[in-house]
């Protein structure tokens, strides 16, 4: 079998601790995703990534370091990752998703911070994460504050340049977060000692473009019904998104797509025609954080759609590619990125009619809103979400959960209770 | 109707096992890739699982391809 210890060891991690990890990931992939019944044979590419997650892509990033490169770390969809691409660097998501994290991040952390946040710093003091240990410098961001404090805990670990990102969407906000991706691409120069030219920048806009654009037809087949893929594997793709090489993401998810399509034509679904449609909005869900959507569809529905960090959001809304200066495409890049509807936005009715407009476009039955345990932002956004979604008839299931399974059972008892309301 | 009994062949690395993983495909016999389980390894990285009825089938595949296999590996535990 492949032997990683080496490598990780000369990554500086905790290889007795990483054991744990490495000891319980089967077992949870394989509960939520091999017990499924007629999934897409090309989902085999993702089960590799997963099996590989801390071997083949961090060798890569090894290699790449070894000839000089740079690695960037992400932990939101709103750090634009052409401007590092375009620089020569990779750009590598970190977000944690797995309880074990959890305990790391809570020596440095109130106990009342989000598990997101709390299982991505402990990932890097614990040293248990290889793609922690392979950025050289991590790009953080002003979307709430754990973050924002959060910050100044892994600076003094690791290097994190922040972005500001401006909280209302006004006149002058677009011009705010201009500045700051030029501000960026100084800093990422810097750093990589490469400059960044119209001509580079114009390429990764295309390539992250098409990303973006291979993820929406994933998400266009999922409107289908029967629905020709379950929202477990689309989320596992979403996930593997935030780490893979972007060209190999694309031609995977590609391939993976044309599969989809032919059973779209042929009527194969991964679950019964006519089973209820959930569409999940709110908090992100990291890898490997599968939880909800498990629960959701091993009680009898299909998730066809997830207005979150780790779905639509990140891939609605392309860069104008037509930009031939650098001003030009920065201000494309701003534009797109500034599209998002984060809850860390006031006012963000965006958000509210993004969802609606879903639960149509996906013909869904029902909405589970759900927030990580202390996510302040989504949990008290919840409101409104909700308030919108009565007003128009869609029901509505609010979830407050973090990554333990202790609450599984209650979880799985409202989801079905919820299921059983929508009558299908 | 007895439950299916699975089988984890393992590989020395990863190139090995997309090698058997594509041949099996090519041959029209079914598997699964999927990370290694404790059980099977105490090693990382992937295995490919294959139903008990198609072992022989898959047998015939590894030794044509000339893939290096190193176990394979019963499910054994309760089901």
């Amino acid at each position: 079998m492949a032997d990683y210890r080496q490598m990780w060891s000369d990554l500086g991690m905790d290889l007795e601790k990483h054991d744990l990890l490495c000891e319980a990931l089967p077992g949870a992939f394989s509960g939520v995703f091999l017990s499924q019944e007629n999934r897409p044979e090309r989902m085999n590419y993702f089960n590799f990534v997963v099996a590989e997650i801390h071997g083949v892509r961090p060798a890569e990033l090894v290699e790449h370091k070894q000839k000089g490169g740079k690695v960037f770390g992400t932990f939101c969809v709103y750090v634009p990752d052409e401007v590092i691409i375009a620089a020569g660097a990779i750009a590598t998501g970190l977000c944690g998703g797995s309880e074990f994290w959890v305990p790391g991040g809570e020596r440095v952390l109130p106990a009342n911070t989000c598990p997101l946040i709390k299982a991505s710093v402990g990932a890097r003091l614990d040293r248990t994460c290889p793609f922690f240990r392979l950025a050289d410098v991590y790009i953080g961001e002003t979307t709430c504050d754990g973050k924002k404090k959060a910050w100044e805990i892994l600076n003094q670990d690791v290097p994190v340049y922040v972005m500001d990102l401006p909280q209302m969407k006004r006149q002058g906000s677009l011009e705010t977060w201009a500045s700051q991706i030029r501000r960026l691409l100084t800093r990422v120069e810097e750093i990589t000692g490469n400059r960044v030219t119209p001509e580079a920048l114009a390429s990764s806009i295309r390539l992250v473009n098409d990303k973006r654009r291979a993820l929406a037809r994933l998400y266009a087949a999922r409107k289908s019904d029967p629905v020709p893929i379950s929202g477990r594997d689309a989320l596992l793709v979403s996930q593997i998104a935030f780490y893979d090489d972007p060209a190999r993401f694309t031609a995977q998810t590609s391939a993976l797509c044309d599969e989809l399509e032919q059973r779209v034509a042929g009527g194969t679904g991964a679950f019964p025609k006519g089973v209820p449609r959930i569409l999940i909005t709110g908090s992100p869900m990291a890898i490997p954080n599968w939880k909800l959507h498990h629960i959701v569809e091993t009680s009898g529905a299909a998730v066809v759609v997830e207005e979150t960090c780790t779905g639509t959001r990140y891939f609605e809304n392309l860069v104008d590619e037509s930009g031939t200066s650098l001003e030009e495409q920065i201000t494309a890049l701003a534009e797109r990125y500034l599209k998002i509807n984060c809850a860390c936005f006031t006012p963000n009715p965006g958000r509210i009619d993004d969802i609606l407009r879903l639960v149509k476009e996906y013909r869904v039955d029902g909405v589970i809103d759900c927030n990580l345990k202390f996510c302040q932002l989504y949990s008290t956004e919840s409101h409104l979400v909700q308030q919108a979604l009565k007003d128009a008839g869609v029901p509505v299931l609010h979830l407050e959960t973090d990554y333990s399974e202790q609450d599984a059972g209650q979880l799985q008892t409202r989801v079905q209770a919820f299921l059983e309301m929508l009558g299908r | 109707m007895p439950e299916e009994l699975f089988y984890y062949l393992l590989f020395p690395n990863h190139h090995e096992g997309l090698k058997l993983y594509n041949a099996l495909k090519e041959a029209g016999v079914g598997c699964t890739i999927t990370p290694t389980p404790r059980f099977a390894s105490r090693f990382c990285g992937i295995a490919l699982r294959v139903r008990g009825d198609l072992l022989e089938a898959v047998r015939g595949v590894i030794a044509d391809s000339g893939v290096r296999v190193e176990g394979v590996v019963p499910d054994n535990r309760e089901r």
